[in-house]
């Protein structure tokens, strides 16, 4: 009896995954391939039940050719996009940090960049309305007290606090692949570099950046996807004011119960988001490559 | 001689300007948690830094909400589903994935790794429209298996990494010596695999706990996890009990760190 367990769990076959990919099956599969339909018909929901369901292509052809959904996932392009940058940006230094620091200050940078991983990014964004709030909130009041400004500034519910609060909630996201790639080149690379009489900056940028960039790849594609499809960031930070085209997804399904609008918006998010990871994962390829011939590295 | 010194300066101007950077970022990355915690005790009924007294009253608050209690308690219960849904279904695929021989194996990782691409408020809609369809209406159930979905691959991919890094020869010698599968499995692989294992349950009870994108749309309506009540009180409560709220679940992430780093080890898991 324990053997035939045992032969699910430790064999050569195909059958210990048999279970996962059953449950794949039923709960992600299925419903995707419902959301793809819903998006080509017409729903009526009563209390969370569907009434009806009659095949039609308006939604579709009418989404598609409304200009506030053009906006609106160009806006949250641009804002992926833009967050995704400003976290390479604050990201990589701390990734250089690590690379040069001792075994106790290494491990306090894995606590400060993983436990902020492990809190809800609710509570996280919350702490940004508490700093970047009215005028009793942080930023202003230190402005306002080192006479900087005159009258509190309006951040808060604006598209700049969206963009502040979600670059420092997905940081560690950009860290952490960069953490592991510069990690894992031989340090001998780096200190020979040093010995042929390169300067760090040199050594940072024909060692370091080149052989960091598929850690930027993964980093980048964890980012921007993570930015493009939240909608919490931008229904605290943004008030209400800011739509990208998760918070409109959100909306459709929630607050006006417009399921049909709901499908296509969110099947619309999938294909676009799906696209983006090719994207990025075709770019940190080529990039790859093209320093490996160029012998940049 | 002025040439190198030039490149000495600069060099030392440059690689400053980098830890600066850094160093901020780290600032930044901490700063407002340990604010949200100091607010947490403050004396006054709206939220400002720096605190100006001390008391525990709005954990007192925060215990005396029954709202945020139960809701715990489904977070909670949300949580350990999760976590024992992918235990038993993500540890035998990793171990398919990794040691299976048949044809196939690649397509079935490329599969079940997958979910990982799926954005979580698509899913979270998805599974509410599957729902809807066969009349199964959100519930403490949905919610968990809609998680447990989303969150496998994760469990998945940790213990995968774990399993390419063991050495075969080690279950061969095991089979030779004239153990069991069973065995082998019991005494050989399981205990060599138990830090993954600790490291991917800790990591599904959190999203089991704390996930929103996902759980916003599958969630019962008498039973409201931690995270969407947490969401509305943020946009509608003013007072620091929030912020006890917050610095609760701040603490609990500091526990499960500490149980992740003594078990996986902080380095390991990020490889």
């Amino acid at each position: 009896m324990l053997d035939t367990i045992a032969r699910f769990a430790n064999g050569r076959g195909l059958w210990p995954a048999i279970p996962a990919v059953a449950f794949l099956t039923v709960l992600m599969v299925i419903p995707l391939v419902l959301l793809l339909s819903f998006g080509f018909s017409d729903i009526v929901v009563s209390r969370g039940v569907i009434v009806s369901q009659d095949f039609t292509l308006d939604h579709l052809s009418k989404i598609l050719g409304d200009r506030l959904y053009l906006l609106t996932f160009q806006r949250s392009i641009n804002l992926s996009l833009s967050v995704t940058a400003l976290c390479l940006i604050f990201g990589f230094p701390v990734a250089y940090l690590y690379l040069r620091s001792g075994p106790l200050a290494r491990r306090a940078i894995l606590i400060a960049v993983i436990a902020p991983l492990l809190t809800s990014g609710i509570v996280r964004t919350y702490a940004w309305i508490v700093i970047l709030g009215g005028q009793r909130g942080i930023v202003n009041r230190a402005l306002l007290d080192l006479g900087l400004i005159e009258a509190p500034l309006r951040i808060l519910n604006t598209h700049w606090a969206v963009l502040i609060g979600m670059t420092q909630v997905h940081l560690p996201l950009m860290i952490l692949p960069l953490i592991a790639v510069m990690t894992r080149h031989d340090k001998a690379l780096d200190e020979a570099s040093a010995n042929l009489g390169a300067s760090r900056l040199q050594t940072l940028r024909h060692v370091i950046l080149p052989m960091s960039v598929p850690g930027i790849g993964t980093g980048a594609t964890l980012v921007f996807t993570l930015s493009y499809t939240t909608f919490v960031v931008p229904q605290l930070l943004g008030g209400g004011n800011y739509l990208n085209a998760a918070t409109m997804a959100f909306e459709q399904m929630v607050y006006s119960l417009e399921w049909s609008k709901g499908a296509v918006t969110s099947t619309l998010l999938l294909v676009t988001c799906i696209f983006f990871i090719g994207l990025f994962t075709w770019a940190s390829q080529a990039a790859t490559r093209w320093i490996r011939q160029e012998g940049v590295a | 001689m002025s040439g190198a010194r030039k490149i000495a300066l600069t060099d030392r101007i440059g690689v400053a300007a980098i830890y600066a950077v850094g160093f901020l970022s780290l600032a930044l990355l901490v700063a407002p948690s340990l604010i949200v915690v100091a607010i947490s005790f403050d004396t006054r009924s709206y939220v400002s830094f720096p605190p100006v007294g001390f008391t525990f009253d709005w954990y007192v608050k925060l215990f005396a909400t029954p709202e945020l209690i139960q809701s715990m308690w489904v977070s909670l219960k949300v949580g350990l589903i999760v976590t024992g849904l992918c235990l038993t279904l993500g540890v035998p695929t990793a171990i398919a994935c990794v040691r299976g021989r048949f044809k196939g194996r690649q397509a079935l990782s490329v599969f079940v790794l997958f979910p990982h691409m799926v954005p979580g408020i698509v899913l979270g809609i998805a599974i509410l429209f599957a729902g809807a369809t066969i009349n199964a209406r959100p519930s403490i159930g949905l919610q968990s298996l809609a998680v447990a979905c989303f969150i496998l691959a994760v469990m998945i991919r940790i213990v995968m990494a774990r399993l390419m890094r063991l050495d075969v020869a080690l279950e061969e010698a095991s089979a030779n010596l004239g153990a069991t599968r069973f065995q082998t499995f019991r005494h050989v692989v399981l205990p060599l695999l138990l830090p993954a294992i600790w490291a991917g349950a800790a990591f599904t009870f959190i999203e089991g706990f704390d996930n929103i994108s996902v759980a916003i749309f599958t969630h019962g309506h008498r039973d409201r996890p931690l995270p969407v009540e947490l969401m509305s009180l943020v946009q509608n409560d003013n007072t620091p009990m929030v912020a006890a709220v917050s610095a609760a679940q701040i603490a609990l992430s500091v526990v499960i760190l500490s149980v992740v780093s003594s078990t996986l080890g902080l380095e390991k898991l990020n490889d």
